[in-house]
């Protein structure tokens, strides 16, 4: 198998002629985490569902496992496990039940679902709450069982579709931990769509940045803001100086950026921070405040779409 | 293999919910037990009634009509239960275990059976204690129960077919009302022979007439034109699995 998840040109319509996904490449390679990011809206669950075998694309085509996701479905899915945006449990099953349930749909020996069942129950830290109805779960919970039913049958890729939205900050390191030592112990490839930044930036081996349907860029974390530039230096001017002086200083090092409290330069290349403070010295600036911003992948999605990502939300991805 | 094995675990999921939520397992027993005490109860002067020659009595007759209409919607409350599972979204995890999807239909209608199996058990239990006579031999009721099997998994598969295709709750009365219209322009209360005008016509040209006249022969213990009610029965069957199974793939077209 060349790689975990192939993708060629994937193109997702819905009536009225709504192009939720428009053609998109992929490439993960096994053992990988692919984080998928990119507004509300803008295809990452679309996507999720064609390659889960949930959603037939309209044209282009996906191989996940090695196996195509229109003509070899079942394969697919045996090969898979996916948490979907909403962890769709059934409010009448206990923990327990929803985990025996998922290992028969499996075909996962009567013999062996006891333990197995134990086992990630343990895992995702709900053997507690094993035997209560999932009614009583908090959100957290659910979505901790949610992943344990993905992992039910031990599958090769992982599909998690914003797995923290809405989880508090404890729950969402947790789930964190869990993806890493997925990857490290099981060498699971996981494909992970996310609106966090933080998220794709901490746990994504590459980054596929998804906008409007199309893949506007993709890459490690490291060269997508490598690839849009150098940092960014702030400057708040003292008593004594003023915002004329300031830029008439920061110039030399770069381009003027827009800011709201200060002067703000993107440095290029002509020199770095240490340069910016000894022309400043030198200029006998007073400065109230330096900072130095490091490009973050929202920078990233700005300089490619032109808008940041974050509190960027397009309308709700269409149904059939 | 996988197919059974899908069909299994659904199957359990259904009865499980059924036996354990009594918002859920009350109606369905209740119900047929209210028809079958109010029409061979209430009724029970059509005995007298000139014409009405049928030997095992009317609480037989009655029986008979109360067995298939809840074998019937057995198989269509079963089907509020498949929206139910594609408005919470729980079709999809289902949908992403299953390597032949066929699989969860057929779970599906293990769960119908299940959950009409105990009714049935309930009715026949108060029938007999109600002094229902039985004419029929140990092989005629088998065959009575296997046509309210039969009947039920049509029901199943009609509304899992509306329930696949719509996926809202408010299909629920499209899934009822061709199984009540065609059970009640049925000979209900009395043989087709008693009823007058149109209300006869329709009833002949109605095949759960068939069914019903088939099913009211074998508790008398003389079997008439059961070979075409079981043919009729399963032609039945074959089109309203077609009919499902489109359902299925129009649901799959949509994503769940």
């Amino acid at each position: 198998m060349k790689g975990a998840i192939e993708v060629r040109g994937l193109v997702r319509e819905f009536k009225g002629g709504i192009k939720a996904v428009s053609g998109i490449d992929l490439d993960v390679p096994a053992g990988q985490i692919y984080g998928f990011l990119g507004p509300n809206g803008a295809g990452k669950s679309t996507t999720v569902h064609m390659l889960t075998t949930l959603l037939p694309p309209t044209a282009g085509s996906a191989r996940v496992g090695g196996f195509d996701i229109v003509k070899e479905g079942p394969a697919v899915r045996r090969t898979i496990g996916a948490a979907l945006q909403e962890a769709a449990l059934d409010p009448l099953l206990t923990g327990r039940e929803h985990l025996k349930l998922q290992l028969a749909l499996h075909g996962v020996r009567r013999t062996e679902r006891g333990g197995r069942t134990d086992e990630l129950l343990e895992r995702v830290g709900l053997r507690l709450a094993a035997d209560r109805k999932i009614g009583g779960y908090s959100g957290g919970m659910k979505r901790r069982l949610d992943l344990a039913l993905a992992l039910a049958h031990r599958p090769r890729i992982l599909f998690l579709d914003e797995p923290t939205t809405g989880l508090d900050p404890q729950s969402r390191s947790a789930l964190w931990d869990e993806v890493v030592r997925l990857k490290r112990d099981e060498g699971v490839t996981v494909f992970l769509t996310t609106q966090y930044l933080e998220e794709a930036d901490v746990l994504a081996d590459r980054v596929g940045i998804i906008d409007h349907g199309r893949i506007v860029a993709e890459g490690t974390p490291a060269s997508l803001k490598a690839e849009i530039g150098r940092p960014t230096v702030e400057a708040m001017p003292g008593e004594g100086t003023t915002q004329r002086e300031l830029e008439g200083i920061l110039a030399r090092f770069g381009e003027l950026q827009p800011s709201t409290s200060g002067i703000a330069v993107r440095l290029d290349g002509q020199g770095g921070l240490t340069e910016v403070v000894r022309a400043l010295d030198a200029a006998q600036a007073n400065v109230a405040a330096l900072h130095l911003h490091s490009p973050t992948l929202d920078d990233v999605f700005l300089a490619k779409t032109g808008r940041s990502l974050e509190g960027s939300e397009e309308p709700a991805e269409p149904e059939a | 293999m996988r197919t059974l094995t899908v069909a299994r675990a659904v199957g359990w999921r259904m009865l499980h919910n059924n036996f354990t939520t009594p918002s859920l397992l009350i109606p369905g027993l209740a119900f047929p037990l209210f028809f079958f005490i109010a029409f061979a109860g209430g009724l029970s002067r059509v005995n007298d009634v000139p014409g009405f020659d049928f030997p095992a009595g009317y609480t037989a007759f009655q029986f008979v009509f109360v067995l298939l209409q809840s074998a019937a919607f057995a198989g269509v409350f079963t089907g509020f239960g498949i929206v139910r599972d594609f408005e919470t979204g729980f079709a999809r995890r289902l949908m992403l275990a299953a390597p032949n999807r066929v699989g969860i239909l057929l779970g599906y209608a293990l769960g119908a059976i299940g959950r009409w199996a105990l009714t049935a058990f309930i009715l026949t239990v108060v029938a007999l204690l109600a002094g229902m006579e039985v004419g029929g031999s140990g092989v005629d009721i088998f065959a009575l129960y296997a046509l309210a099997v039969l009947v039920n998994f049509v029901g199943l598969l009609w509304s899992a077919g509306v329930a696949m295709r719509l996926r809202t709750l408010q299909a629920a009365p499209l899934m009822q009302l061709p199984i009540f219209l065609a059970l009640f322009f049925a000979p209900v209360f009395v043989p087709v022979e008693l009823l007058a005008d149109w209300l006869e016509t329709i009833a002949r040209l109605n095949p759960v007439t068939l069914l019903l006249e088939a099913g009211r022969s074998l508790i008398a213990g003389a079997p008439e034109r059961v070979g075409i009610a079981f043919t009729a029965v399963f032609a039945l069957i074959a089109g309203f699995f077609l009919w499902a199974v489109r359902g299925l793939r129009k649901a799959e077209a949509a994503g769940g």
